[in-house]
């Protein structure tokens, strides 16, 4: 009877102790790391809590409801019109505006806008083009049309609706808040620390001495922190990595793009320089998406480079990489390739603009093929709307892009992270961007 | 220039010489003492930072080896050979050589290909040859670097302990800018590398050409790395050691003893050159410390020499000089002359030859004054003998006439009287004048001067001899003057009677008529008067004689009027001369001092 009256006690406690452990708890601190900048994009830890878009990818990839709430096209996909969720609030108190939308939305791609005007009539935002936007809804709920209360901010940073603000940034950490107001609701943490411009080596020994939460994992990184047993989550694989090519000089040239094309050896940089992470490509959209990745060749020719450089003398072209150590690495790689079909290029620094060469990473987000691939081109600075539906007509869209050596995919990257042992339900958005807002911490009461 | 100078000049040119010879041999002796001494430290240094590049050569050996046996190595190589796969270990060499603090390192998998290359890690893949020729020593290799340059490093290869098929690292140390300072130096040590390649990748047979910028040091670029230059294209053309002087300012001190050291790589070629140079400061300066004493005591020594030398002539040259005095006063007329007499030498000798001979002079000259004196008063007595007995014979015949006419009838006694005392009179008269004359000679007046023009003075004499020239025979007389002042500091009654004197010889000159010139003009600080007449002129021997006392060539002259022209001219300071030509008239030039002013 005692015995059983024992087990039945022991259970119990052990249930609610299972219990315990499976609800979240407000308050705390979170401590963040990153190597680069919490502002940079597209995958800028802050931007994604401080501000949101009218539309946004949900972690299944589909696009779901911002800060509108709804929207719909009209003639053709010449005019859209996106209806603001009300009761939205700016952390500074200021109220979501289809006008203040219409400014923010403005002022975030300047003069090479997907859309002619953007104007706000009433709580709609309404969009107009001469050229149809059949993905207006997708690119929207990029990074790049985050909406953001223009000419206020703290230090510099203007006020968003997202679920944390930024109350300061003192001794490279960059200290924000809980919104209590969010219209998403309030986050779990009280706060985020972000370190910034920590090296990854760093950011493993602070994770686990516990003087940081979540750090970051390269891709090429993945396999030796699993080796490490750290607590590791990763998207698929949803970075491009692509040369993107100019087409002045030299490389006005198609015959020079296309030798550079072919004397890229994938495989190096996808079994060494990334160790064999995400997945060579030779393609825009990747495999899991599109279906055909396959049928674009990613081994490296360098007898056809050759051939196609031929006696063209290109002088010495120049070449950046964005990014952390592992892309500038990827393009010595791709120098290096390049200068055994008689192609000489110099590295100039990532800053420099205008390189004849840049090694990029592209963000592919959502699971609809032809807005990732419209995000692709838009991303490249080549407006150009994807309308094709059907894999047939994308793979033939997709390879007449390709074929003017424009972009060269490489290599599809998947982004990863670390967490310590306090932090809970930590996840990825669908862009890779870490979703913090739902996170908590564990030792908090 | 004076005997005195002379001398001096000859000791002093003699002893200076001498002295210069003897300090240019030491000097010279000195030079070479340093420049050995300048080359025996230079090798000293050389050889030392030989070593000191040797022992960097085993540390990188050792460094290589250190990580070939490193557990953590040997297990990559385990793992690598076993699974084949190089990626895991991309990074591995740059860790390495971080924690060895090695500027190059790659590690080469069996294949040869490089598995991690820490100086250029998107070179995996690629083979690495230098590993198959290299051996356990240290050498030199020029490394290709990410960016497209190339950059000289001190390379050592080990294969990782227990690894079959090997596993071997090749890594290394750059030798640039960083390298040279970490090498230990002595003060005054000046360490560079030139580092420049060219096309053929190896040395260039005429040593190439030189380019500074690929010259440094230790602190960058080399200083004065130009004047470098010649050594290192030697060095580069030659393939040996070479070694110079440098001077790299126009100032001695600032020089340098520098060698140029080839830098081969295994097969011969010369990959770079290290220069080692040493100050020759402090050697230039104590040379120069020597120097400046040797000088000092040279000019010391000559300077004393000099003053030996003004003793030593003054010694030699006064009693030569004494002479010369002593003889140009005897020149001068001062026969009384005597010069010291010391020692006994010739000189001595000379002084009591010079004494004696100025004695025997006014000796002698004291004799004819003596006989001149006695011959003047003969003179003397027979002119003025002469003259008087002219007048006197007529007296005594008049008296003779008279005292035979009182014998007479009174009325020719009387006749007879009148006609002997009128006789009387006149040569008592002329016996007054002769004595007036002789008077006159004696008792020449000083002139009292004061300015007056010789055109005056000539124009006075002229205006008083044209009108008395009607009486007798025709005699023109003719003046000549400068139109510009003649100024003359003179008595002008003297200066009349002196050219009246002269006019009126002219006149006598020309007893059948004639022309006398008067004709003065301005002749430097003088002013010539010319008397000239066209008269018979004179003998040789009448001119020389013309202005002595008593000589005259007129049947009644005194022979005193030209004495006393030439008195009174001399006492004007000026000077009287006669130019004459038998037959062709006499011209006498009176030259006296212009007046100033």
């Amino acid at each position: 009877m005692f015995r059983r009256l024992a087990i039945s006690l022991l259970l119990a406690g052990a249930a609610l102790d299972a219990g315990a452990r499976t609800r979240p708890h407000y308050g705390g601190t979170l401590h963040v790391e990153i190597a680069g900048d919490p502002w940079e994009r597209p995958t800028g830890v802050a931007r994604r809590l401080v501000y949101d878009g009218l539309t946004q990818f949900d972690a299944g990839g589909a696009l779901s409801p911002a800060l509108a709430v709804g929207w719909e096209q009209d003639n053709n996909f010449h005019r859209w019109q996106f209806r603001l969720r009300l009761g939205v609030r700016f952390h500074d108190g200021t109220a979501l505006t289809s006008a203040v939308v219409a400014a923010s939305l403005a002022t975030s791609c300047g003069s090479a806008c997907p859309w002619d005007a953007v104007k706000a009539v009433g709580p709609l935002v309404i969009f107009t083009s001469d050229n149809p936007m059949p993905n207006l809804p997708a690119l929207l709920a990029s990074d790049q049309f985050l909406i953001a209360l223009t000419g206020t901010g703290n230090g510099g940073t203007a006020a968003g609706t997202g679920p944390f603000q930024v109350t300061g940034f003192n001794n490279g950490v960059l200290s924000l808040a809980a919104n209590e107001n969010c219209w998403l609701g309030r986050p779990f943490a009280d706060a985020i620390e972000i370190r910034v411009r920590r090296p990854v080596r760093d950011q493993w020994l602070d994770l686990g001495s516990g003087h940081a939460d979540v750090v970051e994992v390269p891709a090429e990184q993945l396999r030796q922190a699993q080796q490490q047993r750290l607590s590791v989550i990763s998207s698929p694989p949803i970075t491009l990595v692509a040369l993107e090519l100019g087409d002045a000089g030299a490389l006005a040239n198609t015959n020079l793009r296309a030798a550079i094309a072919a004397a890229v050896d994938r495989s190096a940089l996808y079994n060494v320089i990334f160790q064999k992470q995400g997945e060579v490509t030779a393609s825009l959209l990747p495999q899991r998406m599109s279906g055909y990745s396959f049928l674009f060749p990613t081994e490296r020719d360098l007898n056809k480079a050759q051939a196609l450089r031929g006696g063209l003398a290109a002088g010495t072209l120049t070449m950046s990489a964005d990014g952390d150590a592992a892309m500038q690495l990827a393009a010595q790689r791709i120098a290096l390739n390049l200068r055994e079909s008689g192609i000489n290029v110099q590295m100039v620094p990532a800053g420099v603009r205008h390189a004849d060469l840049m090694l990029r990473r592209f963000t592919i987000s959502g699971n609809d093929p032809a807005a990732a691939l419209e995000r692709i081109l838009w991303d490249a600075g080549q407006l150009a709307a994807v309308s094709e539906q059907s894999s047939a007509d994308l793979y033939k869209r997709e390879r007449t892009i390709l074929e003017n050596y424009r972009i060269i995919p490489l290599v599809d990257l998947p982004l990863g992270y670390a967490s310590g042992p306090r932090v809970r339900d930590l996840r990825l958005r669908a862009d890779g961007s870490l979703d913090l807002a739902g996170a908590s911490l564990e030792d908090v009461r | 220039m004076s005997l005195r100078q002379k001398l001096l000049l000859l000791f002093s040119l003699t002893v200076a010489a001498a002295v210069a010879a003897v300090a240019w041999t030491v000097l010279l002796r000195i030079r070479q003492v340093f420049e050995q001494r300048d080359r025996d430290e230079t090798a000293l240094f050389v050889n030392q930072f030989q070593r000191e590049f040797q022992h960097r050569s085993a540390d990188v050996a050792a460094a290589i080896d250190r990580i070939a046996g490193q557990e953590r190595v040997r297990n990559m190589a385990f793992e690598l050979v076993q699974s084949g796969d190089a990626a895991p270990f991309l990074s591995e060499a740059q860790t390495l050589a971080q924690d060895a603090r090695l500027d190059f390192l790659e590690v080469v998998g069996p294949d040869g290909n490089i598995v991690s290359s820490a100086q250029w890690p998107a070179r995996f893949g690629y083979p690495e040859p230098a590993v198959r020729e290299a051996t356990r020593n240290a050498f030199l290799k020029r490394e290709e670097l990410a960016d497209g340059s190339t950059a000289l490093g001190l390379f050592a290869v080990q294969t990782v302990r227990g690894s079959e098929p090997a596993v071997k690292l090749i890594g290394g140390v750059r030798m640039d800018q960083a390298f040279l300072a970490d090498l230990p130096v002595v003060p005054g040590m000046q360490v560079g590398l030139y580092t420049e390649t060219n096309s053929s990748g190896g040395d260039a047979q005429d040593g190439g050409t030189f380019a500074e910028k690929h010259f440094v040091g230790p602190e960058g670029t080399m200083p004065g790395g130009a004047k470098y230059a010649g050594l290192i294209k030697a060095a580069r053309g030659s393939g040996h050691d070479a070694s110079g002087i440098l001077y790299m300012t126009p100032d001695r001190a600032d020089s340098v003893a520098a060698t140029a050291i080839p830098l081969k790589n295994s097969a011969g070629g010369v990959l770079a050159v290290l220069t080692v140079a040493i100050s020759r400061g402090g050697l230039v300066a104590e040379q120069q410390q020597v120097k400046a004493t040797a000088y000092g005591v040279a000019a010391g020594g000559i300077l004393l020499a000099i003053i030996f030398s003004l003793w030593i002539a003054a010694r030699v040259s006064r009693p030569v000089e004494e002479l010369a005095r002593a003889a140009e006063e005897v020149a001068g007329g001062s026969w009384d002359a005597r010069v010291p007499v010391r020692g006994r030498d010739e000189v001595s000798v000379l002084a009591r030859s010079f004494n004696h001979m100025t004695e025997q002079l006014e000796n002698q000259r004291e004799r004819l004054v003596q006989s001149e004196r006695v011959a003047a008063w003969r003179e003397l007595a027979r002119r003025l003998a002469h003259e008087l007995k002219n007048p006197l014979f007529p007296l005594q015949l008049t008296v003779e006439n008279l005292a035979r006419a009182r014998l007479l009838p009174p009325a020719e006694f009387d006749e007879v009287f009148n006609e002997s005392t009128q006789t009387l009179s006149m040569e008592i008269g002329n016996l007054k004048k002769i004595i007036g004359r002789f008077s006159d000679f004696s008792k020449m007046p000083k002139p009292e001067l004061e300015r007056i023009d010789a055109k005056d003075a000539i124009a006075r004499v002229r205006n008083l001899y044209a009108a008395a020239a009607e009486d007798g025979p025709r005699i023109e007389v003719v003046t000549k003057l400068e139109n510009a002042a003649m100024p003359l500091m003179a008595d002008p009654e003297l200066l009349h009677r002196a050219l009246s004197n002269l006019v009126l010889n002219a006149k006598d000159a020309m007893p059948e008529g004639g022309t006398v010139t008067i004709s003065a003009r301005n002749a430097g600080s003088n002013v010539e008067i010319r008397v000239s007449d066209t008269g018979q002129g004179m003998t040789p021997e009448e001119c020389e004689r013309l202005f002595t006392p008593y000589y005259t060539t007129k049947q009644h002259g005194t022979g005193l009027g030209l004495a006393i022209v030439q008195s009174v001219v001399a006492d004007h300071a000026g000077t009287i001369s006669v130019e004459s030509r038998e037959g062709q008239g006499a011209t006498f030039v009176i030259s006296l001092p212009r007046a100033k002013g």
